[in-house]
Formats: C-alpha cells, structure tokens, sequence
C-alpha cells in the first residue's frame, strides 16, 4: 500500500511551497523523524519531516519546483512493499491529502498525510468520492514524472542508423537538454543501460555516470570508445607524474610536460570557443572568520574547517539554488547536471591538478572538509594515487588564491563547465556598519561565466545567495 | 539488362566484391558486378580454397603416415598420385565458383564476365576480357561504384615466371611433385606451400630476407612456428636475402645475401611467396583524380570513399591486411554505411590474420611488442597445449595461446595462437573484442572439455595470474 507524502502547510499564510532540496531519494528508507526535503515557504526554508516509517517511492517534484499545498509531491511504500510506482507506470495518482484545516491545526509540524486505500482497490468509477483538497491537489500537481518520460524523446545517435533500434534506443535519452536530470535512482521504464563489460570497468574506474555516455556500438550500446570520448570531454586534466622540475632559466627554451600541453590545449579551447563574462562581489567575511574561530575552539567536528572548504559549501548551495550554474554546452543544448561535483584548482609543480569534491549537495560541511583535505593531501605528494575519477567529472570549479594574497582576480573556464569562481583573499578594509567607519574583513569573489548558458542576471543572483551563505555561516551547517 | 541504371556498380567479384553485392541486394540496391576472370577471385579460385584443399591432403598424409607409428595401425606402403591431390583442390574451387553464381541469381545481382574500368565518376566502361564472350553492354552507369579489385603476386625486380619458378597461383595447377623446392618468402603463403610439399615428401627450403619466420607476427609464435618446421625437416634460412636466380641444368640455383656472405640453393621447382601487390592500375582511376598513395594502395575515408565522390574502394586495394574475410567485412561495411545503417569507421585491429599450416597460426590485435611500443602497459598470459587435455590425447599439444591485456583493465589487445585448430580457435578472442571483454568475462566463461578451447580461457586466466593447469 503506498502512501501520499503532500504539501503541508507550514505557516499560516502559506499557499504554496517549493522543494529546495531532496534530502531523501527514491528507494531511501524512512525513518520517523527524517528530514525528507527542504521547503521554501513564503516566510522561510523549513524542514519536511517524516511521520511515519517507510520507503520512499517516487518523487513528483523536482528541486526547484513549486507545489500548492496539499499537492501529491512524493509517494511512499511500506517496508519490503514492490514499487507501486513500477507496477503500475501509468497510472494518475489518486490523491487524499490531508484536509487543510488538519495541517493549520500543526503549522509547525510537517507531516505526511495517510493515503487512502490503494489504487487498485478503488473502482475507477468513484473519483468522486476523493476529497475535495485532494481532486484540487490532483489538478495542480505539476506534471507527472511518468508524463514527461512518455514526453517527445530527445535525439538518440542510433535513431536514425537503426530503425530496429528504436524503442530501446528512445526509452533512454541521454540526453535531457534544458532540464533538470532527476535523481538517477529514477530511471525511465524499461530501462536498460546498454555497455560492454570493458566500458563498464573503465567508466567504474573513472567514476563516469554511463547514463550521460552516448553509445556508438550497435543500437546505441556504449563501448569504452564511448567512455574514453566522454571522458576527453569532461576530464581538464589528466594526470601525469612530472619526470623533472620545469624551472624556467632565462634565455631558455623548455619543451612542453604533457600536463603543461594539456592546460595550454584546454585554456586556449576555452578562450577561443567559451564567451566569458565576469561579475563580482565583494563578501564581508566577519561573521564567517568567527564562525570558523568558533568551530576550532569548539572542537565541534573532528576535521578542522578551512576558509576553502566553508567556500565551497556555500557554493555548493548556492548551486542547488541555480543549476543553470552547474551545466554543459553540448551540442546545441544545455545539460543541467544532476550532481554537484566541485573541482578545486590545486597548484602544484609545473602545473595543476583538479581533484573534485563529488555530489557536493549530500555532503555536510565537515564531510566536504574531510574529502576535499584528502584530496589536496593526495596533490601535495606530487598527485600520485589518485584515482581518474578523483579527477575527472566536476561540474563547477572553484580556483581559489586567498593563500597569496591576491586582492581581485579572473579565472578561465574549465570546458565543459559553464562556470569557475575565482576566490580571492580576505583583507581588512574599511567597511561601512550602522553608518559607522569600522574595520572589517572582506573578500573579492568573481564568477567567470558561459554567455551561451546563463545571462548576468543569474550570475549576479548566485552570487548574491553565496554571499548571503557566507555572511550567515550558520547556514552552512544545513 | 543494357543501358540500365544501377545504384552500385562493383567492379571484382573477389571475396570483398561477392559479399558487398549481396549485402548491397539485401540493402535494396539494384546492383551490378563485373568480373573478367571467374566469380569468387583469387579466394575461391587462386587462394584460400584450393590452397586449404591442397593443405587438407597433407594433413591426411601426415595422419597415414603417424597412424602407423603412434595408432599402431599399419598401412603397407603409402603411394601419391599427385595429379589426383591438385584435381581434388580444382574441384573445390570449382563448386564454390558455381556456389557464387547462385548466389548472385537468387539475390538478383546482374553478373558482367568483362574487364570492367572507371570510365567516369557514374560509368563503368566494359571491354571483352579473356576468353569470354563480348559483353552485352559497352558500358553501365551507376550512382556509385565500388571497386574491389583485389591484390595479385608481387615479383621481386628481375623475377621471372615460369620454367619452373612459379607464385602459388602457378603451383595450384603443377600437377607433379617437385623432389625439391626453394620457397622465397616465409610469411602465410610461403609456410602453408612449404608444409604442403614438406608434407608430400619434397626437399623444402624456406628462405627469408628477415630475422624471423611470419615477419610482423609475435616474436615467440615466429619462433615457434620455425622450431616447428625445422623438426618436419625443413631448412629454414633466415636472414637471407634474395639476389637472383638461375638455371642449372634440370635446377634452378637460387643466390642469396646474408651476413655470412653469398649462398646458392639449388631446387627443381622456386615458389616466390614475397607478398601481395593491390591491382590499382589500369582501372581508370588516375584519370578520375583518385589518389593512390605507396604502394599503389587505393586511399579511402572511414566511409571507404577515394577522392572522387562516387567512386568506393575496399579489401587488399587499401590496405593491408590482404586478406579475404577482412575485404567481405570491408564490403559489409562500405555498403551499410552507403545504405546509412552504420556509422564510418573500421576496427582493423579486429580482423584476425590467420595461417593454415600445421600448427596454425592464428593471431589478432597487438602483438605484446606492438601494445609496448604504443605505450601501454600490459599484462601477458601464456598456455601452452600441453596443459590441455584434450591436446595431449590427440597428441597435438605443441605450441600456445598467448594473451597480451592492458593492466589498467584486462582489455584484450591482441591474442596469438600457435597450434592444432588454432584458427578455429580465434573466433572466440575475436568476438570478445567485439563485444568488449575482458579476461575476467573469458575466465568466467565455462569452457566445455576437454576441448582445445579450454586454453583459450586458461591464457585469459593466466594474464590475471589465476590459471589453473599451469
């Protein structure tokens, strides 16, 4: 018997609501008491939480997306109950929300609404017997999932090679320009991802998602061809050990390191083909630098928190806020990718390396601390042993020369990611509070941005919500 | 059938033009092939054919002749009529010439027995070939030609045919059986002919300008393959170079160059076995702008197009290899992708080279050197027969299946065989490239037993460290 998870109402004024985050997925198990979302609400973000044990389902609404209240949002299973969703793709769902007036008695008490019988019980005759709310719910849900996947499929490579290859070859897009991939754990109906075992070895190794590999092999099957292409796209730079130090002696003429070669052919790709722009803001950093004293003499994780890793929080929400930011040009499209992965730009000899923080967006601040210092660890030793996937498939890039002393500066965009942030030092300046002269901190970041895939606007709007993240850095601690 | 408009012309009805035809039919092509010798090409009738017919009697002879020591079976005296041995070779290339024809009639391809030329980008002038009848049409048009002329003997400068010095066109018709035979050349064509007559009883000298047996062929199966011979009692002279040769008196004395100064061989009967030349000439192609580059190799993109639009080349005309299941598959692929049912592109490194001595050879991919020199770090997996079961009962258990892997992902470079049945052997390897395995799919795949294909597996294995009978 599956559940209805709904809108609630969390305020008195409250219509409607919008999901910023999923904090569970689908197949997730549910514990009474989880936080399932996050939900922005006209006065603020709350929590959703469970009420009830569960699996969770389905998800009806993407991040971003706006639901009045009492809407179907996300569908729940008993424990060790099939998928409804599975069993049964196309049907509507029929939605018994809980009553209005039963949600504003417990404004602050998310809950998730007990469903009605299951669908097969009920005679497709009576629709009439639902409540009201619920018919209302149903009207203004946005669409279905099982809609959109039944949507004009997107282009295919094999559709017009194989006529034979049709239905699988439609079933799986891999492609979803200019939208939102949904979790991965959601895939389309029928489904079945098509790769030879060495592809599948070489994209595991390197941490490739085969769901965003185009297959060349028949019917669209992915080869390690595939995977190596895919990689050549995506990866900036591959490592290479450096056989000698490159120490520049005037009047010499040094031969390029692969490492050297690559950054040249990458960066001149980049200038030649990307129309950048730049926005910057300037980020009172007082409250972040106490927040950081606070959590050092706290001791309140076990990981030490640096400036870098408080950044790269606060830049990974702000992605959530604004995936256009997180996205690819590809061939005449915009791929909005489903995970947050922030490279950081880590110098060292000769060159530098890209280890990236992966799915940013489920890790907690002291998680990204641990990972990204493993990372820059690993990069400190002259970059042996990390993995290709600990260096390839970031979506962002964050470049960051705080530690030099750098008051303002621009970087290039790593293809192909539609953005890099350049962060700058924190120095003591002159501020303005309460109309009165004071000494405070600040911090110059600029944003080098993609024209083809985001406008100004956006750009300066991420960059007002990192700057809103960081000089309130209790949010980070979400 | 005159002045008809065709969508393919293709000139060669070798195993790359036959097989392109019928693909090209089945595509829904109104197709047309012109042939000025007989249908099937050198394949059917001049090469792989008659020659494993010719192989197939030695086999049998060396059977006759270990059934009496080692079966303990006796057979009183073995006489040859080596007459009969070549007829038998004839007749089977004669039922697959036919086969072709029937081939052609039940896919309604329009066969033209005349020497076909590119007359321009659509047209296909014909000219009455040799010993066949004036064709029906002067010329045929058609929105693309595929020309498919295949290879033919190379001579090294100052070689004659004839008297007595033949290429292994000439030696699949010589119907006596020479006492003794110098073979110019060890690669395929050189070993298959040097066992053939080895196996009869002849003389045997195999002469070879380079340092190995089967130049260009894995070191250790090159190595192999000479102990192999040279245990059958063939002298095997490497490193020796070709300068002339002579008549002396019923012989021929061939003189040679090496390190240690001249040598002469002297033989009834010379076999020059130097390789295969692409017949790119005399086709009209020059004047049509096509470029050929060294070699006299046709140049195609990956859609097997030359430099003229219209005009499509495949099989021993491009490139090496010259062998006939890679020109079917060229022709398979040249049409598909004429047709928009497959993507340009060619794997030559799939195309398995294959040599029907015993033992055979059988070889794909990258040799462990080759995969060396292109930097790639490899992990190698060996097995020799005698770990095999079923080859020690059948008392064919020399030689080895060698793996080369990458060691990032147990890829399957290149596998090579040297061994009983070890072209039928290959396939699997072959397929497995194809489909993308690795050793761990060919380790966990059950191999019956006993079979030779048992160390198929084992080899995979034995890459990863894991081989269980070595």
């Amino acid at each position: 018997m599956s559940n209805e998870i709904t809108m609630p109402k969390l305020s008195d004024t409250m219509e409607e609501g919008k999901i910023l985050r999923w904090l569970k997925h689908p197949g997730d198990e549910i514990h009474h008491g989880d936080a399932i979302a996050e939900v922005e609400t006209d006065k603020a973000d709350m929590v959703l939480e469970a009420f009830e044990d569960g699996v969770l389902d389905e998800l009806k609404l993407k991040e971003g997306e706006s639901a009045p209240v009492g809407a179907v949002i996300a569908m729940m299973r008993a424990p060790g109950e099939a998928s409804a969703r599975r069993a049964k793709p196309a049907e509507a769902p029929v939605a018994t929300a809980i009553p209005v007036e039963a949600a504003a008695a417990k404004p602050a008490r998310p809950r998730i609404a007990e469903k009605a019988p299951a669908p097969e019980a009920k005679p497709a005759s009576e629709p009439e017997k639902a409540p009201a709310v619920a018919r209302k719910a149903t009207v203004n849900a946005p669409p279905e999932m099982e809609e959109e996947e039944a949507g004009p499929p997107a282009f295919h490579p094999a559709m017009g090679l194989h006529p034979s290859a049709a239905p699988t070859a439609l079933a799986a897009p891999p492609r979803q320009p200019l939208r939102i991939v949904e979790t991965p754990e959601v895939e389309p109906e029928g489904h079945k991802l098509r790769a030879s075992p060495l592809a599948r070895r070489a994209a595991e190794e390197a941490g490739v998602d085969l769901e965003h590999v185009r297959g060349t092999g028949p019917d669209g099957r992915i080869t390690k061809r595939d995977v190596d292409n895919y990689l050549r796209e995506q990866q900036m730079f591959k490592f290479r050990r450096l056989v000698h130090p490159h120490e520049g002696a005037p009047g010499s003429r040094e031969e390029l390191s692969s490492m050297r070669r690559t950054i040249a052919q990458r960066m001149a790709l980049s200038k030649r083909e990307i129309p950048h722009f730049y926005v910057t803001v300037e980020i009172d950093m007082e409250e972040a630098v106490r927040f950081k004293k606070s959590i050092e003499t706290t001791e309140l994780f076990e990981e030490d928190i640096t400036y870098n890793d408080m950044i790269v929080k606060a830049t990974a929400l702000a992605l959530g806020r604004f995936p256009r930011m997180n996205a690819s040009f590809e061939n005449d499209g915009i791929v909005i990718h489903p995970h947050i992965n922030i490279g950081v730009a880590v110098a060292i000899e000769d060159g530098l390396l890209l280890p990236v923080i992966r799915e940013c967006e489920r890790l907690a601040l002291p998680e990204i601390a641990a990972v990204s210092h493993r990372l820059v660890a690993k990069a400190g030793h002259g970059g042996g042993g990390f993995t290709t996937g600990e260096l390839s498939g970031a979506t962002f890039t964050i470049s960051n020369m705080g530690m030099v002393g750098v008051e303002h500066f621009a970087a290039v965009i790593v293809p192909p990611q539609a953005a890099i942030l350049a962060v700058s030092a924190i120095k003591e300046k002159p501020v303005v509070r309460n109309g009165q002269l004071a000494v405070g901190r600040t911090m110059m970041v600029t944003v080098s941005c993609d024209h083809r895939i985001i406008d100004g606007i956006v750009a300066g709007r991420f960059l007002q919500e990192l700057k809103r993240f960081l000089e309130n850095p209790a949010s980070l601690l979400v | 059938m005159a002045n008809s408009r065709y969508d393919l012309a293709i000139i060669g009805s070798g195993p790359g033009g036959y097989v392109a035809a019928i693909r090209a039919s089945q595509l829904k092509m109104r197709v047309a092939v012109v042939e000025r010798d007989r249908p099937g090409g050198v394949c059917l009738n001049w090469g792989c054919i008659p020659s494993k017919a010719l192989l197939n009697s030695a086999e049998a002879m060396e059977t006759i002749r270990s059934a009496a020591k080692e079966h303990g079976i006796e057979t009183g005296e073995v006489r040859v009529d080596f007459p009969r041995v070549i007829q038998r070779s004839r007749d089977a290339a004669d039922k697959l010439q036919r086969g072709v024809r029937y081939l052609f009639k039940k896919n309604k391809i329009d066969l033209y027995e005349a020497n076909g030329t590119v007359a321009g980008p659509n047209t296909v002038a014909l000219a009455q070939a040799e010993g066949k009848p004036a064709p029906a049409a002067s010329e045929i048009e058609a929105d693309r030609i595929l020309v498919a002329t295949g290879s033919t003997e190379r001579l090294l400068p100052g070689m004659k045919i004839g008297d007595g010095v033949m290429t292994s066109r000439e030696a699949l018709v010589h119907d006596r059986l020479p006492e003794s035979i110098a073979i110019i050349g060890a690669g395929a064509i050189g070993l298959e002919f040097g066992y053939f007559y080895q196996a009869f009883g002849s003389k045997v000298t195999i002469i070879e300008l380079e340092k190995q047996m089967l130049p260009g062929v894995d070191a250790e199966v090159a190595e192999e393959a000479r102990r192999q011979f040279v245990k059958r009692g063939v002298k095997v002279m490497l490193g020796h170079g070709y300068k002339s040769m002579a008549r002396n008196g019923e012989r021929w004395s061939v003189a040679l160059d090496s390190a240690d100064g001249e040598k002469a061989v002297d033989a009834e009967n010379v076999l020059v076995a130097v390789g295969r030349a692409p017949l790119s000439k005399n086709l009209g192609l020059e004047a049509l702008g096509v470029e050929i580059e060294r070699g006299g190799f046709v140049k195609v993109d990956d859609s097997f197009r030359t430099s003229c639009e219209s005009v499509y080349a495949i099989g021993d005309l491009i490139r090496p290899p010259l062998l006939a299941h890679k020109a079917s598959a060229e022709g398979i692929a040249a049409v598909e992708i004429m047709a928009g049912v497959r993507e340009p592109g060619f794997d030559l490194l799939s195309i398995a080279g294959c040599i029907y001595c015993e033992p055979e050879v059988a070889c794909v991919g990258l040799s462990e050197a080759e995969a060396r020199a292109r930097g790639i770090e490899v992990k190698v997996g060996k097995f020799p027969f005698r770990g095999n079961g079923k080859a020690v009962a059948i008392n064919e258990a020399e030689g080895f299946v060698k793996f080369v892997v990458s060691e990032q992902y147990g890829e399957v470079l290149g596998c090579q065989i040297i061994g009983h049945h070890a072209t039928d052997l290959i396939s699997e390897v072959v397929l497995g490239r194809t489909l993308e395995a690795t050793t761990a799919e060919f380790g966990r795949t059950v191999h019956p037993h006993p079979t030779m294909s048992e160390a198929i597996m084992e080899a995979a294995l034995a890459a990863e460290g894991e081989a269980i009978h070595i």
